[in-house]
């Protein structure tokens, strides 16, 4: 009987793990691992392959991080997440970081007990339209009929929109995006609304992708990035200069195929960065080639936009906000000095 | 005096044997009937042949991305190389290849231990097959996980797809086949508290809906510990699972002991056996058999059951499947080619299991029925 009941333990034992408070970052270095909630699938942005491996805007944000704080990449804890347990897996503990297409919203911020730690993308609702349309901008399109998915923001937006530029437009609501693909190809509406980044992948599924267009025009604001918990200061500041760090080594010109040769003979802002000069890791508690890390083996934020949904990718997005402020984006990382 | 002969046998009038009676009987017996069987054989003429030809002729069965599927003289039918690239995903999940033989492994165990009843001889059914059986979730799950065994530590991030759906059904039957049995016996108890508490878990769990104790599990309970305290996601789907399954049979076995005549409490009383011996040696071996068809039926269903762990981020088949929808390496809408897939993976499965369980139905009828 005594053995049963150690069997028994020992098998609850395996699922139940207790963790120090001492701050994540301790916590993370002890394990060895960073545990990291991200969408179970959204293209692009956190995807596995049929290998079982992660990849994806998103997660690379994970793979960073991991990279600053224990000096590798692969040691993450991948935990998809579904949209509704992804704040309650940050309060409890169950993952140090959250980067999960997560809007940064007042209401999030300040009622939550979490905080973001910055913008990683710059989405916003779009439309799609038919080219045979022949519409260029969404101002052309009073008196369209519009496929919309059902019970999402997207429709109060797109209303707004309307109304505020006193066009007029007929809602055909569908329940899933796939169903709302299918109507949109049947020619059920002229033009289909969604997040930009979810048209890309919406405008793959068309049997003639080359049909159709999306417009340029961007109707809501949607900053989506990586979220940390409240109240620990020291691991807020490594995931947002991590994700700086992405930010910054674009801007200053360094890639993971030039990163040995920046790091030994390379501007000074280049080498503060990859920890040849100063003391950036230092004062994060971090090693001084933590940034040299992210760089080597995740690329900087460029290459990782290119590989999973710019032009390196299916998806092709075009950069458009999402690129360095000097190149007509939003992009801005303050200096690392 | 003329001899009786009879003449032979005339061949039954061609209208009421062979296939044209057979038709006449089954197919055309009624105007109604008639109307009928046209107007389904119309609609599986109009539809068939181009099922059959999306789903085999013009279908793709041989490559490795879905780019075979787009490619000029590709066949427009359904892209099985979607489900052939990812069927390591849909049956193993992420568990990493050298391991995989544990699964496999534990696969091929459970197939024994259920089994075992049948193979072992009888006088180590009781002593050997029994415990083996229950103590199977919890041996199988740490060799799976593999640290107190010794083996490489495989995270249950990493466990998934089909096999998980298997593990997880199977693990939470086993556990809940003597829980609930526990509590259908406590509810028809005479303690009043032991009773109230039986009443109110199987009230509970059966009351409520599965997908709510999924989230409950999932969002709430994480809240409830103390901070720095986490509990596996898949040991709390476990959990959820062994009491859902538990609430439903012990109803199941309630309606056993009904059906159990009066008469053989007493004769047990009266032989001077003690309550376990009795509801033991007596009762329980004819709950079970007048049980076994509903037992059987709620497992199917808590197979199918395990589906809904996709809504929480499980990733077992049907998540896996959608998963690779979002991939952006197959995003040409190869939805149907997935679903068909993993309904065909769980027909097979359900299907085989109705046909054990009748054998085993069979097995066990020693009723007094004529």
């Amino acid at each position: 009987m005594l053995k049963l009941s150690s069997i028994i333990a020992a098998g609850l034992a395996v699922g139940l793990s207790f963790s120090a408070t001492a701050g994540t970052l301790e916590d993370v270095k002890k394990r060895g691992m960073l545990s990291c909630g991200v969408s179970s699938g959204l293209a692009g942005f956190s995807q596995k392959d049929e290998k079982g491996a992660w990849s994806g805007l998103d997660v690379d944000v994970c793979r960073a991080v991991a990279a600053a704080v224990l000096g590798d990449e692969s040691k993450v804890q991948y935990k998809p997440l579904t949209a509704k347990e992804r704040f309650t897996a940050l309060q409890s503990g169950e993952v140090d970081l959250l980067s999960r297409n997560t809007t940064w919203t007042h209401t999030r911020d300040t009622s939550l007990g979490l905080n973001f730690a910055g913008v990683n993308y710059y989405d916003g609702q779009g439309f799609m339209v038919s080219k045979k349309l022949g519409v260029k901008s969404a101002m052309e399109l009073d008196g369209a009929s519009a496929c919309i998915q059902a019970g999402t923001t997207t429709e109060l937006n797109m209303a707004d929109y309307f109304r505020a530029n006193g066009m007029k437009y007929t809602a055909v609501t569908f329940d899933t995006s796939d169903l709302t693909r299918q109507g949109f190809e049947s020619g059920r509406c002229d033009v289909l609304t969604s997040d930009q980044s979810q048209l890309y992948a919406i405008r793959i599924g068309l049997k003639d992708p080359s049909s159709a267009m999306v417009l340029p025009e961007v109707i809501s604001k949607e900053p989506l990035g990586p979220v940390v918990s409240q109240g620990d200061d020291a691991w807020f500041n490594i995931v947002r200069w991590s994700m700086f760090a992405l930010i910054e080594a674009e801007f200053l010109g360094v890639n993971s195929a030039n990163v040995d040769k920046m790091k030994a003979e390379g501007k000074p802002g280049q080498k503060r960065l990859l920890g040849t000069e100063g003391d950036a890791g230092e004062k994060l508690g971090l090693s001084a080639d933590w940034a040299y890390n992210i760089v080597k083996q995740v690329g900087n934020y460029g290459e990782s936009f290119e590989r999973n949904v710019g032009m390196g990718s299916p998806l092709k997005i075009a950069r458009g906000l999402n690129a360095q402020w000097n190149q007509g984006g939003i992009l801005y990382s303050p200096p690392v000095r | 005096m003329r001899e009786f002969q009879a003449l032979p046998a005339q061949p039954a009038p061609v209208d009421t044997v062979g296939p044209i009676g057979w038709m006449k009987t089954n197919l055309f017996s009624t105007p109604i009937n008639a109307v009928v069987s046209i107007s389904i054989f119309a609609f599986l003429v109009y539809v068939l042949p181009d099922t059959i030809d999306w789903l085999f002729f013009s279908a793709n069965w041989v490559g490795s991305t879905q780019d075979v599927c787009s490619a000029e003289g590709a066949g427009d039918g359904a892209c099985w190389v979607f489900v052939s690239a990812w069927m390591q995903q849909f049956i193993y999940g992420s568990y990493p290849d050298p391991e995989l033989w544990r699964v496999n492994a534990a696969l091929v165990a459970l197939g024994l231990v259920i089994a075992a009843p049948y193979l072992l001889p009888k006088h180590f059914r009781n002593t050997v097959g029994v415990p083996l059986f229950l103590l199977f979730p919890f041996i199988g799950a740490a060799f799976l996980d593999g640290r107190i065994f010794g083996l490489e530590y495989v995270s249950t991030d990493f466990w998934g797809g089909f096999s998980l759906n298997i593990f997880l059904a199977a693990a939470s039957i086993i556990i809940a086949f003597p829980l609930s049995f526990l509590w259908a016996l406590g509810r028809r108890s005479d303690m009043p508290f032991v009773r109230s508490v039986c009443v109110i878990l199987i009230e509970f769990f059966r009351g409520v809906p599965v997908l709510a104790l999924f989230f409950m599990g999932s969002v709430m309970l994480p809240l409830f510990f103390p901070e720095g305290v986490t509990i596996d996601k898949l040991l709390r789907v476990w959990i959820v699972l062994i009491l859902f399954m538990s609430g439903y049979m012990a109803e199941v076995f309630r309606g056993g002991f009904q059906a159990i005549p009066q008469g053989q409490y007493e004769a047990a009383d009266s032989l001077g056996l003690s309550y376990w011996q009795k509801t033991l040696l007596i009762i329980f071996p004819q709950v079970i058999k007048v049980s076994m068809p509903n037992i059987l039926a709620t497992f199917v269903m808590l197979f199918k059951n395990t589906t809904f762990l996709l809504i929480i981020g499980i990733f077992e088949i049907l998540n896996t499947t959608q998963t690779a929808l979002t991939n952006s390496n197959w995003l040409e809408g190869h939805a149907a080619e997935g679903y068909i897939f993993v309904g065909l993976v769980f027909w097979c499965c359900c299907f085989g299991m109705s046909m054990i369980s009748s054998n085993i139905e069979k097995k066990l009828d020693t009723s007094h029925r004529s």
